[in-house]
């Protein structure tokens, strides 16, 4: 007789402890071989964020340094923004990170007060004598350096002018548009276009477009001690503008922002010429002219009066670079970052696409190397000083966590799941909550 | 010598080499030893020591007794994480586990191709998990997705499935309902076991295929009902590959699929708060033993064991 055995029953209390124990400890791997080096050879290892431009232009830089040093091997490890910082708190939790990180100044703080990065200061080789002044300062604290300014950039917004072009608007003057022109613009790009080319990607999509309107009414969204600044009224505006912009149809459908979050560069919808404006790093106008194959335009951010001095721009350390506490090759790293900050060759490769370099030699050296798109980085960067406001002080410890929760309420607020003042105020309590 | 030790053992005695025999046997478990307990064992009872901690992972942990613990008791994000593990489980098993035997009920009626149908079928169970599959899912069920053009071709106006909250966690549920074949092929092995002679005796009794299946096949089946229920409510509870990679790492849009696990690992790896991670970690274990146990309890009163 063939009968379902009462063994069954065991084998499925067997079964459910083997799944149970498997449970609570999910991932034991820490695999990636550390550093090392024989007989005067050395092997480091390098990771950055990025895109495939930023990757190509990087490695060339390595190849490069590798041939002066035979002695020294890097290996670049490099990935998307946005799994990014998982991998790097991973492998700096397994003991395993790499030597030198590219650093941005979200995390700084985070990786630095908890002893993680090297103080450069102290490190032997490095040479900051001909860095712009105030430059190093985003990387400094505590008396320490714990990362390099790797290029400058700010805040603005690209401009698509094929898509301007196709839909029969022309290009606002940048220096005395309000909120209100920007919207206007953008609205009428969707219109004339049937609606082929969207006017503009939302701003809410990171911390960035909260903090200049933060700056622009007197507020910021990091006070300098290290404190939330930006009040509930000023957020409750913001969320309120960017439903303004979905009304009227200037951007994208709810559904296709919330795509783009975590859509990579070169699919994103700007790169992807679905957009005629967007929100973007001054540096990034290098990846998006590659991506679009167009010749991308910046302009300054609007203001909410027209006068763009008031418009709270500032220069931000666009990314920095840091050495890992615990490398057993702080000597090699240092000098391979002291190469990437200060050698005119390596700046001759890289030129602006990391942002213009700080060091003012490099700069004076690369500026008539230029492509037309790192120039125009260069010219954006150099006409903004003028109308620049006060420095922008580093998010702290925890702070890094703003741009998922940004992200998150304006999902909230686009889909109409919560109204502007609840999700403000829903917005602030989280951020708070997160500060350490 | 061999003649003797069975000898021996037919008589209760010890047989001579049974050391021996012992010896290799440990031999041969070393390899699952060793990995139960270096890296499943050791990595447990450490992170249980954690979840009583406050470890940022760079720094040393620091005792904090049950703070972590009361902590989950007013975190919103936490309780809505348990909301989306919830729906996700009790929504997606059943289904799962419904079309399964449907399915076998089918295919062990004898269809033609029976071997070719079961491999298609099962296939899904062995990707489904992948992240290779969950990138697909993004894709199909993007904007631009396949989905939206199939839709597109019957004139209904499709959306962003995957980037609207209100529909995110519905395409992780068919993800989940879709790798349908390991428990199929574990009730079609159940099906085959029921005798033939139960439903011949029936047939001749006059009853109908619907009564045949609910009075024979699934009174017989309900052990191995019980066994995939349990084994997929527990595999559910653990699902993070399929949300992490559909919403890019980030549960959303607007935490729609946040795991539990997802957050767990969010507050772990991107917040660097691992002691609460692991507290968590426990949390679910303690979870998932509370809902075994009651299937286990539940089970006395509907499972039959034919012996």
């Amino acid at each position: 007789m063939r009968h379902i055995p009462r063994g069954l029953r065991a084998l499925t209390a067997a079964a459910v402890t083997v799944t149970l124990l498997a449970a609570s400890a999910c991932g034991g791997d820490s695999g990636g071989a550390s550093s090392s080096s024989d007989g005067g050879k050395v092997t480091l290892r390098f990771t950055w964020w990025g895109s495939d431009t930023r990757t190509k232009l990087t490695q060339q830089v390595i190849d490069a340094y590798q041939k002066d040093h035979p002695n020294v091997t890097i290996k670049g490890e490099f990935g998307e923004w946005s799994g990014y910082w998982d991998k790097l708190a991973t492998t700096v939790a397994a003991n395993d990170a790499p030597d030198i990180i590219q650093m941005d100044e979200k995390y700084l703080r985070e990786y630095a007060d908890r002893g993680a990065l090297l103080d450069l200061k102290k490190a032997d080789g490095l040479d900051t004598g001909k860095f712009e002044p105030d430059t190093l300062g985003a990387g400094e604290f505590d008396g320490g350096l714990y990362g390099l300014n790797a290029g400058i950039n700010s805040f603005a917004v690209v401009v698509n002018p094929a898509a301007f072009k196709t839909a029969g608007v022309p290009i606002p003057d940048d220096k005395t548009w309000t909120w209100d022109d920007f919207a206007k613009t953008a609205a009428e790009i969707t219109t004339k276009t049937g609606g082929k080319v969207t006017g503009t990607g939302a701003l809410g999509t990171n911390e960035a477009g909260l903090n200049l309107w933060a700056r622009q009414n007197g507020e910021s969204l990091w006070t300098k001690d290290g404190k939330v600044g930006v009040s509930p009224e000023k957020t409750t505006d913001f969320f309120k503008y960017i439903l303004k912009l979905r009304d009227a149809k200037a951007i994208p459908s709810a559904e296709a922002i919330s795509q783009d979050m975590n859509a990579s560069l070169d699919q994103s919808a700007f790169a992807t010429g679905k957009l005629a404006m967007s929100f973007i790093w001054s540096n990034q106008l290098v990846a998006f002219s590659k991506a679009t194959g167009q010749q991308l335009k910046l302009l300054r951010i609007p203001s909410p009066d027209g006068q763009a001095a008031k418009n709270g721009s500032y220069y931000k350390g666009s990314m920095f670079w840091s050495i890992s506490a615990r490398s057993k090759h702080q000597k090699e790293a240092t000098e391979f970052v002291n190469y990437l900050a200060n050698n005119p060759a390596a700046g001759g490769v890289l030129l602006a696409e990391r942002g213009v370099p700080p060091n003012t030699e490099v700069r004076a050296e690369v500026t008539p190397k230029l492509k037309p798109e790192d120039a125009a980085t260069a010219k954006f960067i150099q006409d903004i000083k003028q109308d620049l406001g006060d420095p922008s002080p580093a998010p702290p410890v925890g702070g890094g966590q703003v741009e998922k929760i940004i992200q998150r309420y304006t999902t909230e607020v686009l889909f109409g799941r919560q109204a502007p003042e609840a999700a403000a105020k829903a917005f602030l309590d989280e951020v708070n909550g997160e500060l350490k | 010598m061999s003649a003797l030790g069975e000898l021996g053992s037919l008589r209760g005695k010890k047989p001579v080499g049974q050391k021996k025999d012992n010896l290799a046997g440990y031999l041969f478990l070393a390899p699952w030893l060793l990995g139960l307990f270096l890296i499943t064992i050791g990595p447990m009872v450490a992170s249980l020591y954690l979840s009583f901690t406050d470890y940022n992972l760079i720094q040393a942990p620091k005792w904090i007794g049950l703070e972590n613990f009361t902590r989950m008791l007013s975190d919103e994000r936490l309780h809505n994480s348990l909301r989306v593990t919830f729906t996700y489980v009790f929504v997606s098993v059943p289904l799962q586990l419904a079309i399964a035997l449907l399915l076998a009920v089918v295919l062990d009626r004898g269809v033609r191709g029976m071997a070719f149908y079961r491999s298609v079928f099962y296939l899904p169970s062995l990707l489904g998990s992948s992240v290779a599959i969950a990138i697909l899912w993004r894709q199909v069920f993007g904007t631009t997705g396949l989905l939206n053009q199939v839709l597109d071709v019957f004139g209904i106006e499709g959306k962003g499935w995957i980037s609207d909250p209100s529909t995110a966690l519905g395409t992780l549920v068919v993800l989940n309902v879709w790798t349908f074949g390991s428990p199929m092929v574990i009730f079609l092995a159940g099906l085959r076991q029921i005798p033939t002679m139960y439903y011949e005796a029936a047939s001749v009794d006059g009853a109908g295929v619907l009564r045949r299946f609910f009075s024979i096949t699934l009174p017989l089946l309900t052990p191995i009902i019980f066994f995939n229920l349990v084994l997929q409510i527990i595999h559910a509870f653990q699902s993070f590959t399929q949300a992490f990679v559909v919403s890019g790492g980030s549960g959303g849009p607007s935490d729609s699929t946040m795991f539990f696990t997802l957050y767990l690992y969010d507050r772990g790896f991107g917040n660097f708060d691992m002691g609460y991670a692991s507290a968590m970690a426990w949390f679910l274990l303690v979870i998932i033993g509370v809902f075994t146990a009651a299937n286990f309890f539940a089970s006395k009163y509907w499972v039959f064991y034919d012996d």
